[in-house]
């Protein structure tokens, strides 16, 4: 699959492409539920779409949460700015999980639906930005993953989903999740399409310390390693039609050698753990007298007034605020804080050693996409397993894709290629080499010129 | 008896310590941005040359600077804190286990912190403001251990350190603030947010005698945190904050660690131990020499110049008078004459010193100490009750010296140290 940007500027666009594009557009947003706003001023450029969470300057940026409704940043993200000012347009803000809280799409306001059948869910955190991609035929979507929100709902809705090295995409002007593991990441419908955008919003930023300026590798040793326990993890379906992917790729020239890797099992709690806890100090600041929500109450004594104007958090948020204050309390810290602060470092320290050699491929979810009431009915617990593939690459800030690889009953299945820190062009090489056999396919396909 | 301290002091520099806002401005809300004000989205940059005069101050006050240090994440709900978080230092602060020598006295310096301000409260009868101006300005917080024995000791202390955080560019008149820690028994109280120098001795005062009087009526002195009332100079019992476990505090994720190693510290004068050594070396009273140089920079720099040219009493003199005037520029050939006429027991005037100044020549004559003495013996013969009220209040002879110091144009410590013989009767 070749470069949709290139083959987009070199198309001769005809009388009213933008508003026949955002009319189409809005048509279909009104079943799938993948944009909270719609720039109906765009006029030119190559659309790219932008998650809830990342501040645009003068659009309500919500984080998909009620408490921040109203909140208009007088900034853009730095990764909004750089591609403005490339020849790239605004379309809109795409829906999420409430800050991202969550792995179906289903813990805010608007719910973006699966376009491959509108029972299923889309995935989430980056719910509307996996969506979009998938129902646009010329655009590119700014997405964030803490700990799978790109790889997730990029595997359900059948797109391309980059998350990058941790620190190598500044996340100035992102609504903080958890900062230590919060990485900005680019979906699109093909690898070449990402590695444009990634060209121009990657590297060092004077606004964000933790972004760095590291020299990328690319390294590719054709070498594959399965972890038996991710594997294990899997349900059966998904495995019969990840082990034909394996087939396939041993045929690409790669050697494929599983190893059992115990411990990565812990990564979850960790993840849970270290997210909470950041995520509970994150969200200290939504007390509903600065910006989004405003309580107008100011006689009210200050506890009842900051109690009061945090009740407008979803119940998720709640749940993970409770949960992270008390997991960073004094008395308690040693036992989990600062415990998940070393399983971090070991998860990095042991896979990394592992990604010296070659990738790590597993598949994206260990289940196929379920539909809506399904993961409804999921108890918290229940839903953060759902995490388990996902979350080793995040918490050792990774870089990882997930790209499409099958259709099984018609819904896309995701798998996920890791590599070590800053050899993120490596894999954007390797999904390209994989897309020269494979043909993703779209139902939508809205923008199209004829 | 055990006293502690938690010294606040905000740091000079230009922009804040996480964003470039000005550090110090006057039209309330008019020095903020989104990372100041916490708008989501912000993250902070640490500004460096307050990480560099934060490690200049650990070092002046002889503590170990980690290799790296971090930030922590203090939580807390309090309208004046925008992000509902104050970012401090925990793990690895700018310094620690320092010392500072106050009046021959060691006292521990446990660690010094960098952490940002909150925002200002202002409150009205009817409402509260907020100014956040004062939001992200950069603080240092020195925490000693409970080594300070009296209040003798916690007024040294308090100077030396002073002295040091001016020579190091610190303006101590703004925002020096300190907790004090007091135990006369077991009990430890603490006293939160007392502003300024002469507030904090008062504070000290008021909580010694109160304890002791519990402790001397045989009264248990209940372990708490009190305010100090500025107005009625008493502590009372205040509302008690959250406790560690409530601040639950993280490593600021958005701050990797810093690295002190190229970090570039400011050279610490200690300018008490240089009084002490001018004076043993050069035959000066300490504690004049020490008045003149603790926080004046360019009364110590002419020190320096002139120390072995010209005898050091004379120069302390001829210091004090030009710093009178607000003279600090003087020229080696305008000083050798003021010199001259100081060390000959002259006192001038303005017009004189400022024909000195301007490079004049003007004659110096030698006081006849005679003529001083009999002027003092009259003085006396004429008001014979001067010499007991001298006793009770050293300050009552002030009139006496001024009206010499005029008709002679003699230094006032000359009249000083003669009215002290004559009084001795000798
Ligand atoms: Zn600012």
């Amino acid at each position: 699959m070749s470069s949709s940007i290139k083959e987009f500027q070199s198309k001769e666009k005809p009388e009213g492409y933008y508003k026949k594009l955002v009319n189409g557009l809005s048509e279909v947003n009104k079943q799938l539920g993948a944009f909270l706003n719609i720039n109906e001023t765009i006029k030119d450029g190559f659309p790219f779409s932008v998650k809830d969470n990342l501040c645009v300057r003068d659009v309500e940026t919500k984080a998909g949460s009620e408490i921040l409704s109203g909140y208009i940043p007088p900034f853009n993200a730095t990764c909004v700015e750089r591609l403005s000012s490339s020849k790239f347009s605004f379309l809109g803000k795409t829906s999420m999980d409430e800050f991202g809280f969550g792995s179906f799409g289903l813990n805010t306001m608007c719910v973006a639906k699966n376009p491959f059948n509108t029972a299923y869910v889309a995935g989430g955190s980056s719910s509307g930005a996996a969506v979009a991609t998938s129902i646009l035929k010329y655009h590119v979507a700014l997405a964030e993953s803490t700990g799978g929100s790109i790889s997730n709902p990029a595997a359900f809705c059948g797109v391309v989903g980059f998350t990058p090295t941790y620190g190598a995409i500044s996340r100035y002007g992102l609504v903080d999740y958890a900062n230590s593991l919060d990485k900005i990441g680019i979906m699109a419908r093909s690898s070449e399409d990402i590695r444009t955008v990634f060209d121009i919003v990657k590297g060092p930023d004077s606004y964000d310390s933790t972004c760095v300026g590291i020299k990328f590798t690319n390294v590719n040793n054709k070498k594959i390693f399965l972890i038996k326990q991710l594997l294990d993890a899997t349900d059966e379906k998904v495995r019969s039609e990840f082990d034909k992917l394996v087939s396939k790729i041993r045929e690409m020239g790669y050697s494929v050698e599983e190893k059992s890797l115990e411990f990565i099992e812990k990564a979850i709690p960790a993840y849970y753990i270290i997210s909470m806890a950041e995520a509970s100090t994150n969200l200290a600041k939504y007390n509903g007298y600065k910006y989004g929500f405003k309580n107008e109450n100011f006689s009210e004594e200050y506890n009842r007034f900051f109690t009061e104007s945090r009740s407008k958090f979803g119940v998720e948020a709640k749940r993970r605020v409770v949960l992270g204050t008390f997991v960073r309390s004094a008395s308690v810290k040693e036992k989990y804080y600062r415990k998940a602060l070393k399983v971090r470092s070991l998860l990095i320290r042991e896979i990394g050693k592992l990604l010296k050699n070659g990738f790590i491929l597993t598949p994206t979810m260990p289940i196929t996409t379920p539909k809506i009431e399904k993961a409804v009915s999921l108890t918290p617990v229940e839903a953060y397993r759902m995490d388990i593939l996902t979350i080793p690459p995040s918490i050792c800030g990774f870089p990882h894709v997930s790209f499409p690889y099958s259709y099984p009953n018609g819904m896309p299945l995701g798998a996920q290629i890791i590599s070590d820190h800053f050899n993120d062009y490596a894999l954007l090489d390797f999904v390209k080499s994989w897309e020269t056999s494979f043909r993703y396919k779209f139902k939508y396909n809205i923008g199209d010129i004829r | 008896m055990k006293i502690g301290l938690e010294v606040h002091v905000a740091l000079p520099t230009d922009s804040k310590l996480f964003c470039s806002c000005k550090a110090y401005s006057e039209e309330p809300n008019s020095s903020i941005c989104p990372i100041c004000m916490g708008l989501p989205g912000s993250k902070p940059m640490l500004n460096e040359k307050a990480l560099m005069l934060g490690v200049s101050i650990a070092k002046a006050l002889g503590c170990k600077v980690p290799e790296k240090i971090s930030f922590s994440r203090k939580v807390y709900f309090y309208p004046d804190l925008p992000k509902s978080y104050q970012i401090t230092q925990v793990d690895a602060p700018v310094g620690h286990s320092g010392t500072l020598e106050a009046d021959g006295v060691s006292i521990g310096i446990r660690r010094i912190q960098l952490e940002e301000d909150p925002a200002k409260i202002i409150r009205e009868e009817e409402y509260t403001l907020l100014d956040f101006n004062r939001s992200g300005v950069p603080l240092v917080e020195i925490v000693t251990e409970p080594d300070i024995k009296s209040e003798a000791i916690l007024r040294a202390f308090l100077t030396e350190l002073k002295s040091i955080l001016y020579y190091l560019g610190v303006d101590i008149n703004k925002e020096f603030k300190a907790d004090l820690n007091i135990s006369v028994a077991e009990q430890r109280v603490e006293i939160k947010n007392i502003t300024g120098t002469k507030n904090i001795i008062d504070a000290a005062k008021y909580e010694i005698e109160r304890q002791n009087k519990l402790v001397s009526a045989n009264q248990k002195v209940p372990s708490e945190t009190r305010s100090y009332n500025e107005a009625k100079m008493i502590t009372v019992p205040s509302r008690e904050k959250e406790s560690d476990e409530e601040y639950g505090f993280i490593y600021d994720p958005d701050l990797s660690e810093y690295s002190t190693a190229s970090i570039k510290a400011k050279k610490a004068v200690f300018a008490s131990r240089i009084a002490k050594e001018y004076a043993s070396k050069y035959k000066a009273n300490a504690q004049t020499l020490a008045e003149l140089v603790l926080f004046n920079r360019d009364a110590l720099e002419m020190i320096e110049r002139w120390k072995e040219k010209y005898e050091m009493k004379a120069l302390i003199g001829s210091i004090e008078l030009l710093e009178k005037y607000g003279i600090m520029d003087i020229n080696e050939r305008a000083m050798a004459r003021l010199l001259d006429m100081v060390s000959k027991g002259s006192y001038p005037d303005k017009e004189t010193l400022m024909k000195i100044y301007g490079g004049e020549e003007v004659e110096a004559k030698q006081i006849d100490i005679k003529l001083i003495d009999k002027e003092i013996s009259e003085y006396i013969k004429r008001n014979p009750r001067i010499v007991e009220e001298y006793r009770k209040n050293p300050k009552a002879i002030n009139f006496m010296v001024g009206e010499i110091t005029k008709k002679y144009k003699v230094h006032p410590r000359i009249i000083s140290e003669r009215l002290n013989l004559i009084f001795a009767g000798k």
